[in-house]
């Protein structure tokens, strides 16, 4: 089924508020999703397939500092959702960097790293260069680089698996993020070790698929709409006769 | 343009206080200006020489069917698509909980082809219920006044006009409920409209959409007493036309948008602001003077004129025409000099009703639409809230004590205080009032009073401060992340002198109706007939200029513009074809 953009951004909004998340940060996530989706960059898919842990984990559960200085930090993201742990951390970084010129956080043990690339659009559109990059455990290892100009809301992705790589033992679901006043930190392709580049997405065909989401509606699965309707509807507060009048008299 | 107007703005001197516009007692006093929605879109109709004709007229004997009317403009082609529908008498509700109407109708971008015509007929007339299509930009649905047009139907078929008292009572044929725009149920979203040049203006398309619908009212009408009588029937006379406009039942579903949108409102408040201290500044002439009594008198008379049902708006109306009567011998004898604009509005704010207050400062406004009209490119705004994470902590305290100081006055310990709460039904998402430790659904309470989270927020950071005087925002909210929605309003609205509506939206006093009126205000909505305080009737283009002479490409523009506080058409000036109204319908 076809949604507008407004549609899905409201109620995802509501239904992270269902399940728990507080005022503000169900509008992140739910900015965060419905900006990937327009891109068409499989926003809905990341969240469906994270939507049942999401619901499970406990909305006391907040990400930990474990290291900080002026220019850099480390968060643990406690196996949340970036949906639910990277707001604050990307802001902390924005500060850092706004303050130091350049700051490089790592956020530790997130799921749905993909999902962060909206929050990231809305740093650069206030004037933040920022890249962000992580790597995918399966087989092949793949190496995704999301790289945002200051001002632009648009992003440059480079998705590629890499083979000469030293064995890895410690599971690997951080997230580094690099963001940069004044330098530019857009990826670039350069390495002397073999990779095989999977996609590559440019701004200007993202704002195509933008274009064409704006004017014609975004796809949704209906299953996950109706799962959506369902945690919004947690927030609404059952009807009777005598709270009809909380509207108002009748006429 | 936009940032020309802005530092104008920013440059204007002896713009009013946030803490006397804000007040919400005062924004429930105001009336449209010339800056108001269906004003701009009349003008750009107007200017553009847009077009409007009816393509399509499948209406059966009974009124029901479809019609389609086409919106030309220099910019692009939009069709209005009217269903007209059956609808028993127990089904006929305003509230948004109604699930049928007497007409549901669009507004599409582009052209109806056959196949987008099937679709829009299965599903605006289910509004809500439907999915739309995402050509359309608006939704809508309104239902008729049985009385009126009993009257008007009956008249017309007897070949007689009907009596311009039934317009004065109700003024319209049709009241809205509900129009929708901005990605609503599948129709398109604001982004798209954002560059177009037809609807650029804040809700230009909705009040398009509605304009048009006017003339739908005339048209079945005719159509219905043509049907009736057609030896006998006859057309509309073009001043009862011009006098009729389009209803609408607007109730706290209003509400969110004012408290949810505060960048949008501080845009619109600070325009009007801009505006009136722009008027204020100009040195009058006799012109303006004389220009100046003569809406002073139509602006009277047409609250004299104005049947109200609630009794509390009507008495605010019977004072604001004794006050304007006071103005007038004043007006007309002063000296003319500098600053005597400024006097007057001093000398209304301190001796008049805040209602007489706001509609003379609408009138002088009205004066220089040379220096104002520039303004009505200054209404929309990209809207962000932002956080400002590097703020010291300090200092956030200090805007939180400088700019929400209005919010930390309130005792919210105080029973009264803290009486109300605001939630969502599960009918059809309903915004209503429940009252707190009484009514279930206080878990759930949506959170639209700004002022307890202000200071709930303020204590918070005092307390974090004791322990960490250095801190910039950030730390706090890593260690109190349930605020950061709060703050990172304060500190995006700490640079809209405009945009905080200063009350306590849980006090027992609090009266929702002043929200509903500020937006409609801007909307352009006038003749406001509460029910009680939750939800409100008003008329929309009544006394605009109609399709006809809108195509007929006017040429004098000031003159197109002139068509506020529209007064009852005076006996004598109806079409020669019957002069006889009928009183004996009423």
């Amino acid at each position: 089924m076809k949604v507008s953009f407004n549609e899905l951004q409201g109620l995802s909004r509501k239904a992270f508020i269902g399940i728990g998340f507080a005022e503000g940060h169900a509008d992140d996530a739910a900015d965060m999703v419905t900006w990937m989706e327009s891109y068409d960059l499989s926003g809905l898919e990341a969240l469906n397939k994270g939507l049942e842990h999401l619901i499970e984990t406990n909305p006391d559960t907040l990400p930990e500092i474990l290291y900080q200085d002026g220019d850099l930090a480390v968060v643990d993201g406690h196996n949340l959702s970036v949906l639910r742990a990277s707001n604050l951390a990307l802001e902390l970084a924005f500060a850092k960097a706004r303050s130091r010129g350049l700051s490089v956080i790592k956020i530790r043990r997130c799921r749905q790293r993909q999902l962060i690339m909206g929050y990231l659009a809305r740093l650069s559109a206030r004037g933040m260069n920022v890249t962000a990059f992580w790597r995918n455990a399966h087989r092949p290892l793949t190496e995704q680089v999301v790289g945002f100009r200051a001002n632009s809301t648009v992003p440059s992705i480079r998705v590629y698996a890499v083979e000469e790589v030293p064995e890895e033992n410690a599971p690997n679901d951080g997230i580094t993020l690099i963001m940069a006043n004044h330098v530019d930190l857009l990826p670039t392709m350069r390495s002397d070790y073999r990779y095989d580049l999977l996609a590559k997405h440019e701004e200007s065909d993202l704002l195509a698929v933008r274009e064409r989401a704006m004017s014609s509606g975004i796809e949704v699965a209906p299953e996950l709409w109706l799962r959506l309707k369902e945690l919004a509807q947690i927030t609404l507060v059952e009807s009777f006769d005598a709270s009809r009048l909380g509207a108002g008299p009748a006429e | 343009m936009i940032d020309a107007v802005m530092q104008a703005a920013r440059m204007a001197p002896s713009l009013r206080p946030a803490g006397l516009v804000m007040d919400l007692q005062r924004l429930g006093t105001l009336v449209p200006s010339r800056l108001s929605f269906a004003r701009s879109l009349m003008r750009q109709m107007g200017r553009q020489r847009w077009r409007i004709t009816q393509q399509h007229f499948g209406l059966d004997a009974d009124g029901y069917g479809e019609v389609i009317y086409r919106v030309q403009t220099p910019h692009g082609r939009y069709h209005v698509v009217i269903f007209s529908q059956p609808l028993e008498d127990e089904q006929r509700t305003d509230r948004v909980i109604a699930n049928a109407w007497d007409v549901t109708f669009g507004l599409v971008e582009g052209d109806v082809e056959d196949s987008l015509f099937t679709t829009l007929a299965e599903n605006i007339p289910l509004q809500e219920a439907g999915r739309q299509h995402p050509r359309l930009l608006v939704i809508s649905r309104a239902n008729k006044s049985l009385r009126n047009f009993e009257i008007f139907v009956q008249a017309l078929a007897q070949g007689l006009q009907p009596p311009a008292q039934a317009i004065q009572e109700v003024g319209y044929l049709y009241r809205t409920t509900a129009v929708y725009g901005n990605g609503k149920f599948g129709i398109a979203d604001y982004g798209r409209l954002r560059n177009n040049p037809d609807f650029r203006y804040p809700f230009s398309a909705q009040m398009t959409a509605v304009y048009v619908l006017r003339q739908f009212s005339i048209d079945q009408a005719e159509h219905l007493a043509r049907v009736q009588r057609p030896d006998t029937a006859v057309a509309l006379a073009p001043e009862l036309r011009r006098y009729l406009g389009i209803g609408n039942s607007t109730g706290l579903g209003m509400a969110p948008f004012l408290i949810r949108h505060p960048q949008l409102i501080s845009q619109w408040i600070h325009a009007r602001e801009q505006a009136l201290a722009t008027a204020k500044a100009q040195v009058p002439s006799e012109a303006s003077r004389q220009r100046l009594l003569s809406l002073c008198i139509r602006a009277r008379q047409y609250l004299i004129e104005t049947d109200i049902e609630d009794v509390d708006q009507a008495a605010r109306n019977a004072i604001a025409v004794t006050e304007l009567g006071d103005i007038l011998p004043w007006i007309e004898q002063v000296t003319l000099e500098e600053g005597l604009w400024q006097q007057l509005a001093d000398w209304s704010e301190a001796a008049l009703s805040v209602d007489t207050q706001e509609l003379l400062n609408t009138l002088l406004i009205e004066l220089y639409p040379e220096s104002v009209d520039m303004l009505e490119d200054a209404m929309a705004v990209e809207e962000k809230l932002e956080l400002v994470p590097d703020m010291p902590l300090v200092q956030l305290k200090q805007v939180i004590e400088t700019q929400f100081d209005w919010a930390l006055a309130e005792d919210f310990d105080a029973p009264e205080a803290r009486y109300w709460f605001w939630y969502q039904s599960i009918e059809k998402e309903e915004p209503r009032l429940g009252v707190r430790g009484v009514d279930p659904g206080e878990a759930k309470e949506l959170p639209l009073a700004v002022a307890p989270r202000v200071q709930r927020s303020y204590r918070a950071i005092t307390a974090f401060l004791e322990d960490n005087p250095k801190a910039l925002t950030i730390d706090f909210l890593l260690a109190q992340p349930k605020f950061m929605e709060c703050i990172r309003r304060i500190q995006t609205m700490a640079a809209h002198t405009y945009g905080e509506i200063q009350a306590n939206l849980w006090h027992q006093d609090m009266k929702p109706m002043h929200l509903l009126r500020t937006k409609l205000s801007f909307l352009g909505a006038n003749r406001f007939d509460p029910r009680g305080d939750r939800w409100v009737r008003v008329t929309f283009f009544q006394g605009a200029p109609l399709i006809d002479e809108l195509n007929t490409e006017p040429t004098n523009l000031y003159a197109f513009d002139d068509w506020s506080y529209a007064l009852a058409p005076s006996e004598g000036s109806e079409q020669p074809q019957k002069k006889e109204s009928c009183e004996s319908l009423l």
